[in-house]
């Protein structure tokens, strides 16, 4: 029987009430939530999980409302991160009101969830949403009906024009205050099994009587499904028992499992409601989603398409978001210039050193990602919202399956051919805590268009031209071969475990709204700043550091400024000639200052390390530059070879000097080592960020470096007994 | 047994009974002049049997009123008539009897044989229809052998097609037990309904949650283009599901 004690609080002049909102995934949860709260929300990360966890306020008087997004679920079981989350969160937060949102062309998957709200005896108010599109499929609701069936408050909405929000807004407080009274009518689930719950319920009486505020029957009900969370939460060695052999009997009762039944009433009660309160007036079998579908998701079309998509998005994040990301940059060099500008020239000041190579070069390294992240996650939130996204999980899932991912995973991999940053990013579309690991740890083994002037360096200056092309394409390849070993590999060791089911809702598709659209994506994008932002700055300023300290010996310096002296001293050269000689002097000491460095210092201290790769110092202190991002790996080999750092992929000078050092062998062991090894700083950042711990992050560092080492020796040391 | 001989009724009081009851079927009444005009008898002769009829309380009867079975009389008709339906049939489907000459001798028939008999010839006309060896085509060799001078047929060639008829019919036995499979098998377009979700865990438990319960209907919509994920029709929204998990939930064709 409902046992619910009429509370009522007087609601005082300032009040901050909480409220949580539930619902299934696609129920327009977000849409609701982004109506509730506008731009007055924030992200952040349930703790301890990836799972991402949304807040936001609203005002209503002088009550300010705090929203809680709960992950979206389709039960309150504790199967998943989501479902454990919200049911936690539910029970733990103590939410003044719960608000779940209910797709109403779906009513009766969606009311799966809304029952067990019910049973765990939250004070509820059902948020009709999509009233809109369900009418105009022909679905009639008698809402006074179905709030008596159900006995919870209901109220229509519409959440992308903001429908009923307000309405929605004046129930939720007026449950709050307890001047809605309400009656939530519970699933008859039939004699043997109610019989069961009664005598449960007798037991926990007499030896649980604190239950965190959650009902008898609601208990009762999880342990006779086996609810090992709540086995535990009870703890009481006779209930336990007793329910093992309730469990026990009803299984020869009802020849299934009693969760099965239970399942089973709690549907039959819906669809009992439904056929009561809900008329379809028009018979709709074939919806336009339907068709759109025979064309989208068929056996010949389906992949061209998808591909055709795939492709569109990797050229609108790469190609349309290549020019903004050069003018960033640009900008920050003009930045930097005119920052160094306020120094007299020649000026080896600290302070200067530390602005413009430190500071402005950091927060340009950051903002450089800012364009194809808004980019991708805009192509994204289209793909997403509109229903897509769960298509291609289809059309792939089969080749991504046998690798142990998600069909979702597809997309991440791809877009880590252009930047592994947002790729990481990207994989938030996964809702499988092991699939999202799994992918973020190999991502970073799709080539990245960072390495390409690495091997557009190296490739020319060992291999004849005839050579290029196929060299690049086994680069890229051994990247994506190894990412299916690796991705394998962990999911048979750290991340094993029962693949998580592939039993997803394929959404009728969507139109999302340009606002939706692009909260989402300013969120994002807000997060990376925030969260990623931060630790690629710390990241910056500290690789400058180890690059500026030690200095120079004083003898060292005062030597260079004595043979400056002598050139400029000698009258004899033209002015062209004393000013190569001062450029190479200039470059020379760089190369000594590098090489004091504590930079220059590990990767003297590394030789020994990396020498079975095939590498010498100068090598592996380029790769240590080469963490603040791949592509700076040419430069500092410019600066280690006394060419200056201005060297670009297609300099000649260097490749000469590459070539007179190195055989092809070690160039092709170099760009190995690039494609494998330590992903560049902001890769760790967000992988960090994404994670949601610096474990993984660590070990996605460690792991591929090692592996790095590993595959580049071996290939040196058998490469070597050849060549 | 002492009320039931009290009971006894002559063959052409048994008559009446079934014309009346033929009558009462027809017009929901009967009248003197209908029975008389049925078997072809004399007005007086109805009047004499409808008062020995009415002693036995098998009829309600009183002069120049309508007729009516009484329920007691109802039985007894019910009972001449599916004996009567009984011999008819045995001498038409059986013995290959034309259906007049059949009626006669089923109306003469009927009266005579007992209630053991009648068992044993419905039991039999059941056997021939379902004994491999019997059924229709026997039967009509049956009349082949009457009209052509008791010869025989092709007696190897018969056996042989009855055994082809026994194992062909054990196929499709065999193929509506099948009419059970699982979801990974179901082709696609095809409609099943859920009888039961094996395993246990969290894959059944989603399943469930999803509204995989007993009884309901799913269709079948597609298959990938690489033939492995499935996508079903089911309470009115579209899911998609591996072969691996669709493998679990056993269904039956509708």
């Amino acid at each position: 029987m409902p046992n619910i004690v009429c509370q009522h609080r007087i609601l005082s002049a300032s009040t901050t009430l909480t409220v949580a909102l539930a619902g299934n995934p696609n129920s327009g949860k977000t849409t609701i939530f982004n109506a509730l709260t506008g731009a007055r929300q924030h992200v952040g990360n349930y703790p301890g999980v990836t799972v991402e966890k949304r807040a936001g306020t609203c005002k209503r008087g002088a009550t300010t409302i705090q929203i809680v997004d709960l992950p979206g679920t389709y039960s309150l079981t504790a199967y998943s991160v989501e479902e454990r989350i919200a049911r936690s969160f539910l029970i733990d937060g103590k939410p003044d009101v719960v608000v779940d949102v209910v797709d109403a062309s779906n009513l009766e998957r969606n009311l799966y969830l809304a029952v067990q709200l019910i049973e765990l005896g939250v004070p509820l108010v059902l948020a009709l949403n999509m009233s809109d599109l369900a009418k105009r499929c022909g679905i009639e609701f008698d809402l006074v009906l179905l709030e008596t069936l159900l006995g919870v408050p209901i109220v229509p909405t519409v959440g992308h024009t903001g429908q009923g929000i307000d309405e929605l807004l004046n129930v939720v407080v007026a449950v709050a205050a307890g001047e809605k009274s309400s009656s939530p009518r519970h699933v008859p689930y039939g004699g043997e099994i109610e019989r069961h719950l009664d005598e449960l319920q007798g037991h926990m009486a007499r030896s649980v009587p604190q239950l965190n505020g959650v009902p008898r029957r609601w208990t009762a009900l999880k342990l006779l499904e086996g609810d090992e969370a709540v086995r535990a939460e009870v703890a009481s060695a006779d209930v336990l028992r007793e329910a093992d052999m309730a469990v026990h009997r009803l299984e020869t009762v009802l020849g299934d499992n009693p969760e099965a039944a239970i399942a089973e009433r709690r549907y039959a009660f819906i669809s009992g409601a439904c056929q009561e309160a809900v008329r379809s007036t028009v018979e709709s079998r074939y919806s336009m989603s339907d068709r759109i579908d025979a064309v989208v998701t068929n056996r010949v079309l389906g992949l061209p398409i998808f591909l055709g998509l795939m492709y569109l998005v990797f050229q609108l994040t790469f190609t349309v978001g290549g020019p903004p990301m050069e003018w960033i940059e640009s900008g920050f060099v003009w930045l930097g210039g005119a920052v160094a500008g306020l120094w007299p020239a020649g000026s080896e000041s600290l302070l200067r050193s530390l602005l413009v190579d430190g500071v402005i070069g950091g927060v340009g390294g950051v903002l450089v990602f800012l364009p194809s992240i808004f980019l991708l996650f805009l192509a994204i939130a289209y793909l997403e919202d509109t229903g897509y996204m769960a298509r291609a999980a289809f059309l792939m899932d089969r080749l991504m399956h046998k690798i142990g991912l998600h069909g979702k995973s597809f997309v991440p991999m791809l877009i880590g051919f252009g930047c592994s940053v947002p790729a990481i990013m990207a994989t938030r579309t996964l809702e499988s805590q092991r699939d999202r690991l799994t992918t973020m740890l190999v991502v970073p083994l799709m080539s990245c268009g960072a390495r390409l002037p690495i091997y557009a360096l190296i490739i020319p200056a060992f291999f004849p031209p005839a050579w290029h092309a196929p060299l690049l394409w086994l680069i890229y390849l051994l990247g994506i071969v190894l990412a299916v070993v690796c991705a394998k590999l962990l999911r048979a060791t750290m991340l094993r475990g029962e693949a998580p089911p592939f039993v997803m809702e394929l959404p009728p598709y969507r139109w999302p709204t340009l606002r939706s659209v692009t909260l989402h994506m300013w969120n994002r994008g807000g997060a990376y700043l925030k969260k990623a932002g931060t630790i690629i700055l710390g990241i910056a300023i500290l690789l400058w550091a180890m690059q500026q300290w030690p200095n120079l010996p004083e003898a060292q310096v005062q030597r260079f400024a004595a043979e400056r002296a002598d050139v400029a001293a000698e009258t004899s050269q033209t002015e062209e000639t004393r000013a190569a000689r001062l450029a190479s002097l200039r470059n020379a000491e760089a190369e000594a200052a590098l090489e004091a460095s504590l930079m220059g210092r590990i990767g003297h201290g590394l030789e020994p390390v990396l020498r079975p790769c095939g590498f010498d110092w100068k090598i592996s202190t380029a790769m240590i530059g080469a963490f603040a991002a791949k592509e700076v790996f040419v430069s500092q080999l410019g600066i280690v070879y006394s060419l200056g750092e201005e060297q670009a992929e297609d300099s000649t000078p260097l490749r000469d000097k590459l070539q007179a050092n190195y055989t092809p062998l070690q160039g092709f062991c170099i760009m190995l080592f690039c494609l494998i090894s330590t992903p560049c700083m902001a890769t760790i950042a967000i992988t960090k960020r994404e994670s949601n711990s610096w474990g993984w992050a660590l070990f996605q560092l460690g792991g591929l470096t090692v592996l790095a080492w590993v595959v580049t020796t071996a290939v040196y040391q058998v490469g070597s007994r050849f060549f | 047994m002492a009320a039931s001989s009290s009971l006894q009724l002559s063959s052409s009081l048994e008559d009446y009974l079934e014309a009346i009851f033929q009558i009462v079927r027809e017009k929901h009444a009967a009248r003197g002049k209908d029975i008389a005009d049925r078997l072809s008898v004399g007005r007086s002769s109805v009047t004499g049997a409808l008062k020995a009829l009415a002693e036995r309380e098998l009829v309600n009867y009183a002069p120049y009123d309508i007729i009516t079975l009484t329920d007691k009389g109802r039985d007894v008709a019910e009972e001449i008539v599916r004996k009567h339906e009984v011999l008819r049939e045995f001498f038409v489907k059986v013995l290959s009897i034309e259906e007049s000459e059949a009626d006669a001798a089923a109306c003469k028939l009927e009266h005579a044989i007992s209630e053991t008999v009648l068992e044993r010839f419905i039991e039999f006309v059941e056997f021939v229809e379902r004994c491999p060896r019997g059924g229709t085509k026997w039967i009509k060799g049956f009349g082949y052998y009457c009209d052509n001078d008791k010869k025989t047929g092709n007696c190897e060639h018969c056996v042989e097609l009855v055994l082809d008829d026994v194992r062909s019919k054990k196929m499709t036995e065999a193929a509506r037990q099948q009419g059970i499979l699982t979801l990974a098998q179901a082709a696609c377009g095809q409609r099943v309904a859920i009888l039961k979700i094996t395993g246990t865990g969290g894959i059944r438990r989603r399943l469930l949650d999803m509204g995989a319960t007993t009884g309901t209907l799913v269709e079948v919509e597609r298959v990938a283009p690489f033939g492995d994920p499935i996508e079903v029709k089911i309470k009115g929204y579209h899911l998609t599901l591996r072969k691996d998990e669709a493998e679990r939930i056993v269904v039956e064709c509708v």
